[in-house]
């Protein structure tokens, strides 16, 4: 095909994107140095492979560059791929890196003496208002969800609501707050996702793309 | 208008402009070109012999429903029907129309049948990626033949319309909806297990089918491994051991594939057997059709798709297309305004009319004006009438 566009990889800022560096460099992705300086200003980045491009986002922006099309490949991690369930996006490649999980939490003390078969409907401040709702719909409950970009711990000891559905590494935050995990919602690892269209009309590219992911992901 | 215009506009002008969510208004020349490119579209359809039908608008919600409809349920706007106090819906999708007219009216109609349609939809919902609620549809379906010659000729139909119309760089990628349900039945897995199991293949999440498949994984992801180029996909594809109907669906695959590539040889085909998403309703071989826009950009989503499907409580098979036009158009060059010819007021009408006679459009002066070629700027024409001749106007028109 003639004309191609540059392969775009979206990759997000933050604590996966040190985790991924020693990916990169296994599956042969060198990007220009200006990508290593935190405090660039640069957004997009050359790589040694004139006819792939790397942009540096939100992580949880990843998945709605990749739905669009305006990136075609991305790292991202599998809480943001659950919240954005785009038909348009596959996730080919576990890296096998940034292991945490999505769980439900709440105040040590409401924890022991609910009965959550009672529930009709319950507040949850989250990040992730797609996965919480269907998390309870799927129980019967009807989740009023409450947006929250940080400092979700602080929600239900403040009387904001009585869950939290976030992201759990080792728990500690949890703890410090005087919280304890519920349910394990899903286990969450950083995965290489492809856009549908591009792997359809860009096959040859993209498959060898994911195969170098695969392999750097294996070898680690 | 200009931008700090835009800004001054009032309240109450900005309240009656505002459509709602995912409606608008097409203006010049975007709704003569789209015209244009139907016009195009449905001419190469009905050459093929596809007859061209217009089922309503609006119709009973059960008859929407059914068969290749049910998986439009969510996206139906209902109304009450005062007349037969029935509910009655508004089509969000064209093909269930198709299967009820080839089924009723047309049911006695020599097969296989041919029918053909263009016309508007409309959809409840609509998300970030897709905003638009009202869409136009250009399809035609092919019905009661089982053949892979009739599943070859509606993706070449399609292929040979959408390039009359000028869309370039067309890929087609094959897949058969049937072929991972098959193969999972034959796993004896849990239901809970094998839902898992399809969301995963259908994200192409090797690493979680590998981990739910157990014993099963190699086979699984090798079908997930045989998505791309037709001859990589297909050598990939013969390898595989599987039960005898999903041997079946591949072998009608191959078919296929053969039957396309001998008659476009230059089109792109890709292989996806295991893509399910969307293509739910599909019996048989499905497609989705991709474009390049006129730049070379990648056109976001798919500029048509279709497939095999059963009518008429599954006693019937049929294969059809669904081209969506404001996709196509995405993937055309921006249209360009028609040049029009300004005729001052009391130029004789014969001679106006000879002007359209020799193909130029006319735009006719209603009162007597001092400055011919200023109005006709102002109006935006190109040209304008000047003792007997067109004229063109010394800079380029305002458009």
């Amino acid at each position: 095909m003639s004309a191609n566009e540059k392969l775009v990889l979206a990759l997000p800022k933050g604590r996966i994107l040190k985790a991924i560096t020693p990916l990169l460099t296994r599956a042969g992705i060198e990007p220009e140095d200006a990508f290593f300086d935190e405090d660039a200003r640069q957004l997009q980045f050359a790589t040694r492979d004139p006819e792939l491009d790397i942009i540096r986002v939100r992580s949880f922006d990843t998945a709605t560059f990749l739905a669009f099309g305006a990136a075609h490949l991305a790292v991202s991690g599998s809480d943001v791929l659950m919240e954005f369930d785009h038909p348009e996006i596959y996730a080919p490649v576990d890296l096998n890196v940034g292991h945490c999980h999505l769980a439900v939490a709440a105040p040590a003390e409401i924890a022991k003496t609910e009965d959550p078969q009672r529930w009709s409907h319950l507040r949850v401040a989250t990040k992730y208002p797609n996965v919480t709702r269907s998390y309870f719909a799927a129980r019967g409950v009807q989740a009023e969800c409450i947006k929250l970009n940080g400092a979700l711990e602080l929600a239900p000891n403040l009387g904001l609501c009585r869950r939290i559905v976030d992201l759990v590494q080792t728990g500690s935050t949890l703890k410090a707050n005087g919280l304890v995990e519920i349910d394990k919602i899903a286990d969450v690892s950083a995965r290489l996702a492809v856009n549908r269209t591009a792997l359809k009309t860009r096959t040859g590219p993209i498959n060898d793309l994911i195969g170098r992911f695969q392999e750097a992901a294996r070898a680690a | 208008m200009s931008e700090s215009e835009f800004s001054a506009v009032s309240a109450a002008a900005g309240r009656l402009a505002l459509l709602p969510a995912g409606l608008r208004d097409i203006l010049s020349p975007n709704a003569a070109n789209e015209a244009r490119v139907i016009d195009l579209l449905m001419a190469h359809t009905t050459a093929h012999g596809y007859e061209r039908v217009k089922p309503p608008l609006v119709e009973f919600e059960t008859s929407l429903l059914s068969g290749p409809g049910a998986a439009t349920g969510g996206r139906i706007f209902r109304l009450m029907d005062p007349v037969s106090q029935r509910m009655m819906g508004v089509r969000a999708d064209m093909t269930v129309q198709m299967a009820r007219i080839a089924t009723s009216r047309l049911k006695n109609a020599p097969r296989p049948l041919r029918l053909c349609y263009v016309g508007q939809v409309l959809r409840t919902t609509a998300n970030q990626l897709n905003p638009e609620r009202e869409l136009v549809q250009v399809g035609a379906e092919l019905i009661g033949s089982e053949t892979a010659e009739a599943d070859a000729e509606i993706v070449l139909v399609a292929v040979e319309a959408l390039k009359a119309a000028g869309v370039s760089e067309l890929s087609v990628d094959l897949m058969v909806p049937p072929l991972v349900p098959t193969v999972l039945a034959t796993l004896g897995l849990s239901a809970d297990r094998e839902a898992q199991l399809r969301a995963a293949i259908d994200r192409k999440d090797i690493a979680a089918v590998e981990t739910l498949a157990g014993d099963h994984a190699p086979v699984l992801s090798k079908l997930l491994g045989a998505t791309g180029q037709k001859d990589e996909a297909l050598a990939v594809l013969h390898g595989l051991d599987l039960p005898a109907a999903a041997r079946a669906a591949l072998d009608r695959l191959t078919t296929v594939v053969e039957l396309i590539a001998a008659a476009e040889p230059g089109l792109r085909v890709t292989l996806d057997p295991v893509e399910n998403r969307g293509f739910e309703y599909h019996t048989g071989i499905a497609f989705s059709l991709f474009a390049r826009g006129a730049r070379g950009e990648m056109v976001r989503g798919e500029v048509g798709r279709g497939g095999r499907y059963r009518v008429n409580g599954g006693t019937e098979t049929a294969t059809g297309f669904t081209l969506y036009i404001e996709m196509v158009l995405q993937a055309l060059p921006d249209p360009i305004r028609r040049e029009t010819v300004f005729i001052p007021h009391g130029t004789p009408r014969d001679e106006a009319h000879a002007i359209r006679v020799a193909g130029h459009a006319t735009v006719q002066g209603l009162a007597p004006v001092a400055d011919a070629a200023a109005e006709a700027r102002r109006l935006g024409c190109a040209f304008y009438w000047l003792d007997g001749k067109i004229a063109a106007l010394a800079s380029p028109s305002q458009t």
